[in-house]
């Protein structure tokens, strides 16, 4: 489902990911760990083309997408617009369009991006509101809501875009803790769906519970994967161990 | 300033207070020997356009000729005092006397009742008639009567505006300057010009582009203005005038400036009209005579700036998206362009669009030419404001759209904009009030909005506090449902109410 290839970027000179290959299954929840600096959100920010790789090569799906530069033709946006398609993206600070109620920032991408008519986004919408368990805040506005009901709000506004993989950038960080929960129980519920996740998280009860499996960034690189007892209880790499100590102390 | 009516009104009072310090201190004394005590004599005069009255020496501008500046000079010798003229306004020559900025006017101002309602006139100096110019190939227009209907170009309060305003049927355009109506006359937005025939004689005759159609008429006299309590000056004067016309300085000066003609022997024979003082006005009591004159033009003034904002909001956008989003030679164009207008002076670019496209073969009406100019010069200020309000956008909105597939114009179109309309609705709110006091510039290429209908009654009443109350509430009246549409609208627009 997703391919990734030597993928290296740096910022002017200096290199954040040295060359990363990973390859994942359909239906598999995996979830990026890591010290603060390590890559892991330029990872993800690669695979859905927030960052231009320097080089490499990201598939998902059957939609390939080579690093080097911005898309410069019609041709090449379009191509780029295809993975975008692929890969929904919850991020740290939810981003929800403030000027629009929560119905609308999900049924705005599926009208916008897909041309679906506005009766049919909607009733999508208050489908995926149902199962993040908000239904009746459809008409409110996000500034209305807590930061756990925007954040649900913003996987919904992904899902309302089917796509392939869901991808999930700190999901939980900018919130209080009494508020992560919720958004932590709908993402376990979208992965019993067999929905494909890459989720990068401080969250080691959910990486624990959840992941298939578990990747350790460490300088721009994957340094160690496996299961999550694998990494949690018998880390192989020093600095595995060293951060999984800290992390769980 | 002796005219006592006005200060009745304790509040009127209180107001005019900073702008005349004279007539607080009761009787004003004689200025004869405050002006032999400084030993200058000051005269109000307006040399921008004024050939060959008084007028910047072409070899050596900062040098003023003009057959009134060597006529100052000989008056000024025979006082035993130096001349030093005073640059003011043509329209506003009789109230800058009335308010001491200089001692007498000599300037082309010609004796009329009118004229003499609030100043004092001296024996004429000159012999002056009104002569009709037409474009070289206009056939016709020979007489005063053949002007109706047609678009006449005057110099605002002459006594050619008089003269056809009182005749009626003409389409009157009113000139701040006399260059500017043969300018109008040569480009055909003016059919003719009436004016005085020393300026025409200056102006238009050397032009081959030009004629004079018809003889001269309505002969009358310029005169020196002077304050009414300033008696002894005014006899002084008198005197002066009368020696300098028998030895026949006058005569030479004007044969100088290729000004003399036979008309001048009658200088002698002028006879002093009584002139009936008419009452004083105020206008704030006779508010239905003077208010709708007002409104006629406070309706030029919101078509105006109505028209003008719609321009400049919608060139504004087109500039930023370009500035923002175009590719590289155009954003530095559109920046080019903000800066260059926001750097130079509104006035200059209204002249550029009226008087210089026209040699380029683009001849816009009044109207429209404001119209450009003003939404032209808004339309980069807009432009920064909405600058100002995309990028008050946070970025996490811009990627979040592209994270859900959208391209650049829909990320704009649907994420971006909408978000920034609310950013800049007080800035632009802010320019559109701006806006409707900024339009009273375009009176320079003959518009007759709010301010130049105030100027021009102000000039002919002499009111311009009771004229002056009533515009400055018309302006309010407009600008003040504007702020509360604005605030209306932002309340409206507000997503982050809890």
């Amino acid at each position: 489902m997703i391919a990734v290839e030597k993928l290296v970027k740096s910022y002017y000179s200096t290199t954040v990911l040295h060359g990363v290959d990973h390859a994942q299954q359909r239906g598999e929840a995996v979830v990026l760990i890591g010290p603060s600096g390590c890559g892991k959100s330029t990872f993800l920010r690669c695979l859905n083309q927030l960052e231009i790789a320097d080089s490499g090569r990201i598939t998902i799906g059957e939609v390939t997408i080579e690093g080097g530069h911005s898309p410069r033709s019609s041709g090449e946006r379009e191509q780029q617009r295809q993975l975008r398609l692929r890969a929904g993206m919850v991020f740290q600070s939810f981003n929800l369009f403030p000027h629009r109620t929560v119905l609308q920032n999900i049924t705005q991408g599926p009208i916008v991006v897909k041309n679906v008519p506005p009766g049919q986004a909607e009733e999508l919408a208050r489908n995926l509101l149902a199962k993040v368990g908000l239904e009746h805040k459809a008409e409110f506005y996000p500034a209305q809501l807590s930061g756990g009901q925007q954040q649900r709000v913003a996987i919904a506004r992904a899902l309302a875009m089917e796509p392939q993989v869901m991808l999930f950038d700190e999901p939980t960080s900018a919130l209080d803790p009494e508020l992560r929960d919720e958004v932590l129980r709908v993402m376990r519920r979208l992965a019993e769906e067999g929905m494909t996740m890459i989720v990068v998280t401080h969250e080691m009860h959910f990486a624990r519970e959840m992941a298939d499996r578990v990747l350790f960034f460490d300088g721009g690189l994957v340094a160690e994967s496996g299961t999550p007892e694998q990494i949690f209880e018998h880390p192989q790499h020093e600095r595995t161990r060293e951060f999984v100590r800290n992390v769980t102390r | 300033m002796s005219n006592p009516r006005r200060w009745s009104r304790p509040l009127l009072f209180l107001l005019l207070c900073p702008l005349a310090c004279t007539p607080l201190s009761g009787p004003a004394p004689d200025h004869l020997a405050e002006i032999k005590a400084r030993g200058v004599l000051t005269w109000g005069a307006d040399a921008e356009g004024g050939a060959p009255y008084v007028y910047p020496d072409p070899q050596k501008p900062e040098r003023l000729i003009g057959f009134e500046c060597d006529l100052a000079g000989a008056l000024a010798e025979k006082l035993g005092v130096k001349a030093k003229m005073v640059q003011n306004q043509w329209d506003q020559l009789v109230p800058g006397l009335d308010r001491g900025n200089f001692d007498i006017i000599l300037n082309g101002l010609e004796i009329t009742a009118d004229n003499q309602q609030h100043i004092a006139m001296s024996l004429p100096y000159f012999v002056y008639a009104q002569q009709i110019v037409v474009r070289a190939d206009t056939q016709g227009l020979a007489q005063q009567e053949n002007l109706k209907g047609k678009p006449v170009g005057v110099l605002s309060s002459s006594v050619a505006q008089g003269l056809l305003e009182k005749m009626g049927g003409v389409d009157l355009r009113i000139y701040p300057g006399n260059v500017e109506s043969l300018r109008d006359l040569k480009a055909g937005r003016i059919e003719a010009v009436l004016m005085d025939l020393p300026i025409a004689l200056h102006y238009a005759k050397p032009d081959p582009g030009l004629r004079f159609s018809g003889p001269s008429f309505a002969p009358g006299y310029y005169g020196i203005g002077v304050r009414q309590q300033d008696a002894s000056l005014l006899a002084a004067l008198n005197q002066a005038i009368t020696e300098l016309d028998q030895d026949h300085t006058l005569e030479r000066i004007y044969r100088k400036y290729g000004v003399w003609d036979e008309r001048q022997e009658g200088l002698k024979d002028y006879q002093p009209e009584a002139v009936t003082r008419k009452k004083s006005i105020s206008t704030l009591r006779e508010w239905p005579k003077y208010l709708p004159l007002l409104l006629r033009g406070a309706v030029t003034t919101v078509e105006l700036s109505v028209l003008a904002m719609a321009l400049a909001v919608v060139a504004g956008l087109v500039i930023v998206l370009l500035r923002l989003y175009g590719p590289g030679p155009v954003r530095w164009l559109a920046q080019v362009y903000v800066e260059v207008i926001r750097g130079t002076p509104l006035l200059i670019q209204l002249f550029l669009i009226y008087y210089g496209l026209p040699e380029l073969g683009i001849r816009l009406n009044p109207f429209l030419a404001g119209i450009l100019g003003l939404g032209l010069n808004y339309a980069a200020s807009e432009s920064e404001n909405y600058r100002a309000g995309i990028q008050s956008i946070p970025h996490g909105q811009t990627e979040a759209a592209f994270a859900l597939g959208m391209g650049r114009w829909q990320t704009l179109r649907h994420v971006v904009l909408p978000q920034a309309l609310r950013v800049v609705i007080p800035p632009v709110t802010n320019d559109f009030i701006a806006m409707f006091k900024d339009s009273s510039i375009v009176s320079v290429i003959t518009m007759v909005e709010l301010t130049k209908v105030y100027g021009m009654l102000a000039t002919s009443t002499y009111d311009y506090i009771g004229l002056g109350l009533m515009t400055a509430a018309i302006y309010f009246a407009l600008s003040y449902p504007a702020s509360i549409f604005a605030n209306w609208l932002e309340r409206k627009l507000r997503y982050d109410r809890r």
